[in-house]
């Protein structure tokens, strides 16, 4: 689990804080999203969390080891994919990368050959563990720097923008692969990513920061159903719409869009359409996505978590 | 045994880049032992002097080491800084001193062909001279102190790479001074008194050389060491540099942290 208390920064006396009394807690074996326009302090969070950074003031803790004052039992718990980094080292290859890093971790190498393997063979990398990284594919690059941050089996992983920039092949077998850490080994993953689909389709809780704060940390489904009731319908009906409608026509359905505040007020727009003689086919409640929370979210002056 | 396994795998690592840049050391290989022949003919007005071949030998020994262990080290350190690699370093139980060290190890074992091609070129000048070139086992004591005192030294310069841009003008300036200073082509002893107090004071290679020249060609014993600081200076000097470096890497670290400064493109 991940325990963030009150964490906050300044990197100069006349900024504001780039992270400002931040709190967070990640249950053992969740998939937990920390999302944030750029500039929102996220990236600053989590390398306090990672322990590269030092925070002015609060506290991190890493499976219940203090990352200031137990550092090293921390960091045992840990494994990291950065956003914007090479992560590994390019002039080697897969398998010398993975003997590097488990080494770095304290394994043994026989410990680390083993894990290698499995590792190296779940993403797809066996044939070309050979292979210095440097002419692998992005997506390649990806799976490397991945393999290698959970090379000592870390309960917590964190993964920084993991499917950026990959394929839609190699986004698949990443997705799939953090599922299957936390739902089959139990492992606790912090995900941050500006692509809102894949937060909301992989992570179990989300939350969102704006200027160093958190301005939500809901279950996705809870934060998802907050914003229902600002929900949109889309009715269907046969031949052109009524005037006083936002409709949009093609093939010869004409879709109506109506935002309510209210779930009644829907079968009064839909009475108003049958007394205009509208042939009505479908009512749809379309469901929020996170992508539209997300927009919401920062486009309030305030939003209490 | 974390800590073991740590710096066993840095120095693999390092030893793996040396493998990976082979062109890269047989060049120096070349160039280096031609350095060395061009400044003995400068240095001898246009030919090679016999008197001068042996001296300026164990100069340029000295110096192959603080290039290698120096450069290698700052750079491959810097490279790490701006690719995000060094991030994950730091993301290991183990202290980040004791990397550095381990990259200094390999890069002492990576000067290794360079300076033995330097020793045969200038063996093999000697010989042709009609001379013949000393051999001591007690030169080993300098020589590791030239090693230790310059890890020290790539410490303090990897420590300012942590909070600093454009640092690298300081190690390219240090190492030209350290040449020039450490006393390898110019004993110190021919310096002003100022600047041969202060080389033997903090120029991690200076002492060592005088040593090596005073063993193999003054044919004096290690605890008997006429010119310099002596013996006892001669093992504290490096130790010292090294604890310097490791207290001003420990800050400078501590620093980049409270500055967000470790990973930086």
């Amino acid at each position: 689990m991940i325990e963030i208390e009150a964490l906050t920064k300044v990197y100069g006396p006349a900024r504001a804080p780039a992270v400002d009394e931040v709190s967070l807690y990640v249950p053992r074996g969740s998939v937990f999203g920390f999302l944030g326009p750029n500039g929102a302090g996220k990236t600053t969070t989590i390398k306090m969390l990672a322990g590269l950074i030092t925070p002015d003031s609060g506290r991190v803790r890493l499976g219940g080891y203090d990352v200031a004052r137990q550092r090293s039992a921390a960091m045992a718990q840990f494994g990291a994919v950065l956003e914007g980094s090479r992560n590994v080292y390019w002039s080697l290859s897969a398998w010398q990368n993975l003997m590097y890093f488990g080494r770095l971790k304290g394994l043994r190498k026989a410990q680390v050959a083993e894990r290698a393997e499995d590792l190296l063979t779940d993403l797809g990398l066996w044939e070309r563990r050979d292979d210095k990284v440097g002419g692998f594919s992005r997506g390649m690059q990806q799976k490397v720097a991945i393999a290698a941050a959970l090379i000592a089996g870390p309960p917590i992983v964190l993964l920084d923008e993991p499917t950026l920039g990959l394929d839609v092949e190699a986004t698949r077998t990443v997705k799939n692969w953090i599922v299957e850490q936390a739902r089959e080994l139990g492992t606790t993953i912090l995900l941050t990513t500006h692509q809102l689909d894949v937060a909301q389709e992989l992570c179990d809780r989300v939350a969102v920061m704006r200027q160093g704060r958190l301005v939500a940390d809901l279950p996705t489904r809870e934060l998802l159903a907050r914003f229902r009731e600002r929900d949109r319908y889309e009715i269907r009906v046969e031949g052109a719409a009524p005037p006083g409608f936002d409709a949009v026509a093609r093939d010869g359905v004409t879709t109506i869009s109506v935002r309510v505040s209210d779930p009644i007020e829907v079968y009064e727009v839909v009475e108003r359409l049958r007394a205009h003689g509208a042939v009505i086919e479908s009512l749809t409640q379309v469901q929020p996505g996170l992508e539209d929370v997300f927009v919401s979210l920062l486009n309030e002056p305030s939003h209490a978590a | 045994m974390t800590f073991a396994r740590g710096f066993a795998a840095e120095v693999r690592k390092g030893l793996l880049d040396l493998a990976a840049g082979w062109r890269e050391v047989l060049i120096q290989m070349v160039t280096f032992p031609l350095f060395y022949l061009l400044i003995v003919l400068f240095m001898g007005g246009g030919q090679l002097r016999a008197d001068l071949l042996a001296p300026v030998l164990l100069g340029m020994v000295a110096l192959t080491f603080i290039h290698e262990q120096v450069n290698r080290v700052f750079w491959s350190y810097l490279g790490d800084i701006q690719s995000g690699v060094l991030e994950q370093t730091y993301l290991t139980p183990l202290p980040s001193a004791s990397l550095i060290l381990g990259r200094q190890v390999a890069a002492a074992v990576s000067a290794l062909p360079t300076a033995l091609a330097v020793l045969a070129t200038g063996a093999t000048a000697i010989a042709v001279q009609g001379g013949r070139m000393p051999v001591d086992a007690q030169v080993i004591v300098p020589l590791a102190a030239i090693v230790l005192g310059t890890c020290g030294l790539a410490l303090i310069l990897c420590g300012l790479a942590l909070v600093f841009r454009r640092i690298e003008i300081i190690t390219q300036l240090s190492v030209a001074v350290y040449a020039i200073a450490g006393g390898t082509l110019v004993p110190l002893a021919a310096m002003p008194d100022a600047v041969a107090f202060l080389s033997r004071l903090v120029v991690p290679i200076a002492p060592g050389i005088e040593a090596m020249r005073d063993i193999l060609l003054g044919g004096h014993a290690l605890v008997s060491l006429p010119t310099g600081w002596g013996l006892g200076w001669l093992l504290a000097q490096p130790l010292l540099i090294t604890a310097a470096g490791v207290v001003l890497f420990n800050r400078f670290e501590r620093l980049a942290r409270r500055r967000g400064t470790l990973g930086r493109p």
